[in-house]
């Protein structure tokens, strides 16, 4: 177990470099000047003086294998760069955008798998019937509405008619624990309701298939009781690819939540790359796709060691 | 203790979850707090540089916190801020008389202070916004702690000018460019980047009585529909940048007003480093091919006008009604003059504009139709910002889309966008020298009678309807939204709009 986890972190570490570097030389080729764009502000001439003395202080000069060294020895000691817009450290950027992003995520897993699983282990046993055929319907429905529809749907009536929650923004924490809350709910809630019709679906499937097993067949043969069988034989071993699909969705959603953070006025790490992506900040941009590369690689590892501990087969098969 | 989920427990849960639903009551039936004004922001300041551009956002923060040697009222008329008074001698030497005014630690304004700010801001790596202009004074002497007086290479009547705009800000000599130490009437409270910015009324502000927020919180609301969302939800009181389509929305609302100047405003520029746009005559008959109405309709919602001559606005003293319909929508004339400059068949050409940004997406697309008619064939190149604005410096492209404001209302703002000396840049057309407009320019800046310098931009004017070195196409309506219980906010007149933050020193809650 422990040589197998130690091999997938070294594969997972070659796949970040692999990621890092492509966005680096990436980000140099589409065209735009960092320079040139954070001096032309408000749709001002830049002074071609200025943007020349700037693009040396920003380090743009040097040949680009030169940069790419620098770049990579720093955040080999841990140092991603500063913003080329106003010098705050990347790395504490990120440190204080990640955790907003990681809150829409898991409160919108929480609700997706709270409510999903039984639903869809709901819809299996009726299959065909009417909870089935309703459940269905909602979850295909909610699967192929896109965020901002929901998004700005759920903002019209629970801020504009209702004036129950603020339309969107961001409170931290600290300051205003229900306000923070409050402003949470309506972004994990629209991200959790996509997430919701995933694991719905899904569930049901999988449920669906594990009911026809022999061992489902054995366990009603020996009058074990519906419940137990559900519990002990049935859902847990559905659960397996639930568990899989549920991580690689938070993973995608790290870099993914754009959508929502836009509509919502959620300052987390997608809103954040947009925006450095836009001003062409370097630094930040490589910063936060490398970061969003590690949390994808490390998220489907743990998905991975969470399978294997739900099915102990499944480390003996891969070590 | 043991914690056991039972019928008991689950009832106490439930309950407890129950309460605490309470709290999330409508927020409009809160008591309003003392002076607090919430003001939705389009978008973070990406930087606090004092002297630098960097948007019109960052510019309402800096009219906060700093306040420059002259600045403009609510009417559009300049008046003393730091400076009390200010005059011009015969030889073009300006005198600025500064009043008793103090930086938020406490410690006087002094003209040691302003001078640092010129010299520093001048020095041609300084990257300040009016380095350029900056550049042509020749000394500042500070006689006494209360007296500045700057001399230039020649007469400027356009100095005051520079030193009303929100990019030349004075800060206290020493600190840092992007320093929150600043003479304005809020102080900067706390900042959390991206996200919101907080200022408190400054106690020691030199005007007696103002501000007369106790704070204000500006938080950033990036998407315009969001942004009217929160305004109409309650959350915030004001808003910028109201988006055109919610206008009528917002004047229908009886809780909330709306404030909007004609400003801003759309206009084409060309290549002129290669035909067809190196000949005046094509770039005329693009100026008459386009009926401007479509394009208010189209990419404003109608909330905006037609812009046939150089962006001089009606309102300003400086407005030549001859030339008002200079560039007329005229499919006939434009054929005629196509044909004389050598195409009578038409041509094929690129408009470069953005994609990004709806309102110069649906201009090109307006353009593109009606250049269509009189056989220019226009293929669109709607790459993002940073691209467009990259080509647009590179002069990639044939003709293009532009909006923006000028300077301030006076006609020599213009010359960012209209004279071809300055450096390659994408405001203004590529490779497109204006030798006349440009000593026009010159002249207008060193004469300070008014009525002369009135003949000499009726002159430029007629000089650029000629040749065309751009051409307007639409006036855009740029609007804040307000609730109506918000008193003394003011959206300023024409170009100015974007130095409406200024008026925050009045603004009250009703």
């Amino acid at each position: 177990m422990l040589r197998y986890i130690a091999l997938r972190s070294f594969v997972a570490l070659f796949l970040v470099w692999v990621v890092v570097t492509i966005v680096f030389l990436l980000l140099h080729l589409i065209p735009g000047d960092p320079a040139e764009l954070l001096l032309s502000q408000g749709s001002i001439a830049a002074d071609p003086q200025a943007v020349a003395a700037l693009r040396e202080k920003m380090g743009l000069n040097d040949p680009l294998w030169q940069q790419y060294l620098s770049h990579m020895a720093g955040v080999l000691s841990g140092d991603l760069g500063a913003s080329f817009r106003d010098g705050a450290p990347v790395i504490d950027q990120i440190a204080l955008r990640l955790p907003r992003t990681f809150e829409v995520i898991i409160g919108a897993a929480l609700i997706a798998t709270g409510l999903g699983v039984p639903l869809g282990t709901w819809a299996a046993i009726r299959a065909d019937g009417k909870a089935d055929a309703v459940i269905s319907f909602f979850a295909s429905a909610a699967l192929s509405t896109p965020v901002f529809v929901v998004g700005s749907v759920v903002i019209l009536i629970f801020a504009q008619e209702l004036r129950w929650l603020p339309a969107g923004g961001f409170v931290a924490f600290s300051e205003d624990p229900v306000e923070h809350l409050k402003l949470l709910l309506l972004p994990a809630g629209t991200v959790g309701l996509n997430l919701l019709a995933v694991i719905t679906r899904m569930s049901r499937a999988s449920v669906l298939e594990v009911l026809q097993r022999d061992y489902v067949r054995t366990a009603r043969a020996k009058g074990l009781p519906r419940g137990e069988i559900l519990r002990r034989h049935v859902v847990r071993n559905a659960l397996i690819p639930v568990v899989t699909v549920l991580g690689l969705e938070m993973g995608t959603l790290i870099g993914g939540t754009v959508l929502v953070e836009f509509v919502f006025n959620w300052p987390g790490l997608s809103g954040y790359l947009v925006s450095a992506v836009d001003a062409r900040d370097y630094p930040e941009v490589v910063g936060i796709v490398m970061t969003i590369s590690i949390l994808f690689v490390f998220l489907n590892l743990v998905v991975d060691v969470v399978n294997a501990l739900l099915d102990p087969r499944i480390s003996l098969v891969t070590t | 203790m043991t914690t056991r989920l039972n019928r008991r427990g689950f009832l106490a849960t439930t309950s407890v979850a129950a309460t605490s639903l309470a709290f999330l009551g409508p927020k409009g039936l809160r008591a309003q707090e003392g002076g607090v004004l919430r003001f939705a922001l389009s978008t973070y300041p990406p930087s606090f540089d004092a002297w630098a551009s960097s948007g019109t956002a960052a510019g309402t923060i800096k009219l906060m916190m700093h306040r420059g040697l002259v600045g403009y009222g609510p009417d559009g008329l300049m008046r003393g801020e730091l400076a009390e008074s200010w005059e011009v001698a015969e030889d073009g030497t300006w005198t600025f008389k500064l009043r008793d005014a103090t930086w938020h630690d406490g410690s006087p304004v002094t003209a040691e202070d302003i001078a640092w700010n010129v010299t520093e801001a001048q020095k041609p790596d300084s990257a300040a916004y009016l380095q350029g202009q900056l550049a042509s004074i020749t000394s500042i002497e500070t006689p006494d702690a209360k007296t500045v007086i700057m001399k230039t290479t020649e007469p400027q009547a356009t100095l005051p000018g520079w030193f009303a705009h929100y990019n030349m800000p004075m800060i206290k000599k020493g600190e840092p460019r992007d320093t929150m130490i600043g003479s304005g009437p809020f102080k900067m409270e706390k900042n959390d980047r991206g996200v919101s910015l907080t200022l408190t009324a400054y106690d020691g502000y030199y005007k007696e009585g103002l501000p007369k927020l106790a704070r204000v919180e500006a938080i950033v609301y990036a998407d315009e529909n969001l942004r009217v969302a929160a305004l109409e939800a309650g959350d915030v009181d004001l808003i910028e940048y109201v988006p055109w389509q919610a206008m009528s929305q917002i004047e229908g609302n009886g809780e909330l007003k709306l404030d909007t100047v004609d400003g801003p405003f759309m206009y084409l520029t060309f290549n002129g480093s290669k035909p067809p746009f190196d000949n005046p005559l094509v770039r005329r008959a693009v100026a008459h091919a386009i009926k401007r109405e479509d394009i208010v309709a189209a990419a404003f919602y109608d909330r905006g006008g037609a812009l046939e001559h150089l962006p001089i606005a009606e309102k300003s003293e400086f407005f030549n009604p001859e030339y008002a319909n200079g560039w007329n929508y005229d499919p006939d004339k434009a054929k005629a003059l196509l044909a004389e400059a050598g195409y009578p068949d038409g041509f094929d050409c690129t408009m470069l504009s953005t994609a990004q940004y709806g309102m110069h997406q649906s201009t090109a697309e307006v353009c593109q139709a009606y250049l269509s008619m009189i056989g220019i064939n226009v293929t669109l190149d709607l790459p993002e910002w940073s691209t467009r604005v990259k080509k647009g410096n590179e002069g990639q492209y044939d003709l293009a889309i532009m909006g923006t404001t000028a300077a301030n209302n006076d006609p020599d703002g213009l010359s960012n966008q209209v004279d071809g000396s300055l450096p390659n840049s994408f405001v203004r057309s590529f490779q497109l020298p204006t030798p006349e407009i440009t000593d026009l320019f010159a002249k207008g800046r060193a004469i300070f009678d008014t009525e002369e310098r009135k003949a000499i931009y009726k002159e430029l004017e007629r000089v650029a309807i000629e040749t065309a070195p751009m051409v307007g196409l639409a006036w855009r309506s740029q609007g804040y939204a307000m609730k109506a219980g918000v008193e003394g906010f003011t959206n300023m007149p024409g170009q100015l709009t974007f130095y409406s933050g200024i008026t925050l020193e009045d603004t009250m809650l009703g």
